[in-house]
């Protein structure tokens, strides 16, 4: 189930939180992790720059 | 008979290296690549810096608690000067209180340092700085003359009343026999809401100062300081190691050692961070050991990632 925690603690952004069951990842680490998950699914498939003029 | 002179320089040998070049020839410019170089990417860090720089949160002192809850600096100076604190109770190196230390089966690795960093918290936390000021509290005397089953009494009472009292605030708790305590936690309160607590307790005498463990023991003895780190996700058992705080991204490479920490049978038990650490260092040498493992050196060959990547190569093969 997903849950969007936010907090106030009277401290400036607390930030935003999702959570599913005991997994509970930040708004910023998710963004990098999918970033970094997408990056390497388009250095699989985006073929080598050059390799066509290559003999 | 004369001998003709060695030369010292290859342009005169008869080597490919002394051939004059015979290919196209072009201009470069090495001082302006160097100025482009050096102002784009200054400018680059420049501006990337003004735009994602980490957040720069004010520092927690003992000034802001003090000044923020009072009641629970009082209630948390108390349980150091009665000894029963976090600090207090933690064991090496600080302590040597029994069974604190956290143990691998049979292996304390904790108490392997022994007690390198002594602290004794009514000393060092109350008594200490209070003895500092130009007058120095009259309870002080009281304190150091008693016995420690006469502290304990003190400390326990003044804590119970703190406890049932309105708002857990200490002027209204009612009269009792505390002893010196509420004194003594009267003035290390004002003297933390001035701001003279911290650098008593920190720097010791010295100039400069490096070593804030003092000050953060106290401070993570209180309900205060780990309450602000509650509400940013940073502590243990909300994966706090991997997040910063607000939406800044944080060491999300740290994601398998914080994931130990939410799962059984690490997440319940007292031994948690030296199991988590033994975990990490067996999965460190799995993977570091990896060629020489029988069926997991063999991963690659049923998963064939490679063989994606270098598609066209093995197309062609």
């Amino acid at each position: 189930m997903l849950g969007i925690q936010q907090t106030d603690a009277g401290m400036p952004d607390p930030g935003i939180y999702f959570q599913w069951g005991d997994f509970l990842i930040q708004f910023g680490n998710l963004v990098v992790i999918a970033t970094m998950v997408v990056l390497f699914i388009l250095a699989l498939v985006i073929p080598f720059p050059g390799r066509r003029s290559r003999k | 008979m004369t001998k003709s002179p060695v030369s010292t320089s290859w342009r005169t040998r008869d080597d490919i290296a002394s051939r004059p070049w015979g290919g196209t020839l072009r201009e470069y410019d090495l001082f302006k690549e160097l100025v482009v170089g050096v102002v784009v990417v200054g400018l680059l860090v420049l501006g990337l810096s003004a735009v994602f720089s980490s957040p720069d949160d004010p520092s927690v002192t003992l000034k802001s608690w003090a000044q923020a809850q009072p009641a629970d600096f009082v209630a948390t100076a108390t349980a150091e000067l009665g000894g029963t604190s976090g600090t207090a109770g933690y064991g090496p190196p600080y302590n040597s209180t029994p069974d604190a230390s956290q143990k691998l089966g049979p292996i304390d690795l904790q108490s392997l340092s022994g007690v390198r960093l002594p602290i004794d918290t009514a000393t060092d936390f109350v008594i200490s700085p209070l003895q500092t000021l130009p007058t120095a509290p009259a309870a002080i005397d009281e304190w150091t003359k008693a016995s420690d089953a006469q502290h304990a009494a003190w400390t326990t009472a003044y804590a119970d009343a703190l406890g049932k009292a309105p708002d857990n605030d200490p002027a209204k708790v009612p009269p009792g026999d505390y002893g010196p305590v509420p004194a003594l936690t009267g003035a290390l309160l004002a003297m933390a809401q001035q701001g003279t607590l911290d650098p008593v307790l920190s720097a010791k005498g010295s100039f400069y100062n490096t070593d804030y463990k003092a000050s953060i023991l106290f401070l993570g003895d209180g309900s205060y300081f780990p309450g602000l780190a509650d509400a940013q996700h940073l502590t243990g058992d909300q994966w706090g190691m991997m997040n910063e705080t607000g939406n800044y991204p944080g060491q999300s490479w740290l994601w398998l050692f914080s994931a130990l920490y939410q799962v059984e049978p690490f997440k319940s038990s007292p031994n948690a961070d030296v199991l988590v650490v033994f975990s990490m260092v067996i999965l460190t040498l799995l993977l570091t050991l990896v060629p020489f493992i029988p069926g997991l050196r063999s991963l690659p060959r049923r998963i064939p990632v490679h063989r994606l990547i270098w598609r066209d190569y093995y197309k062609h093969r």
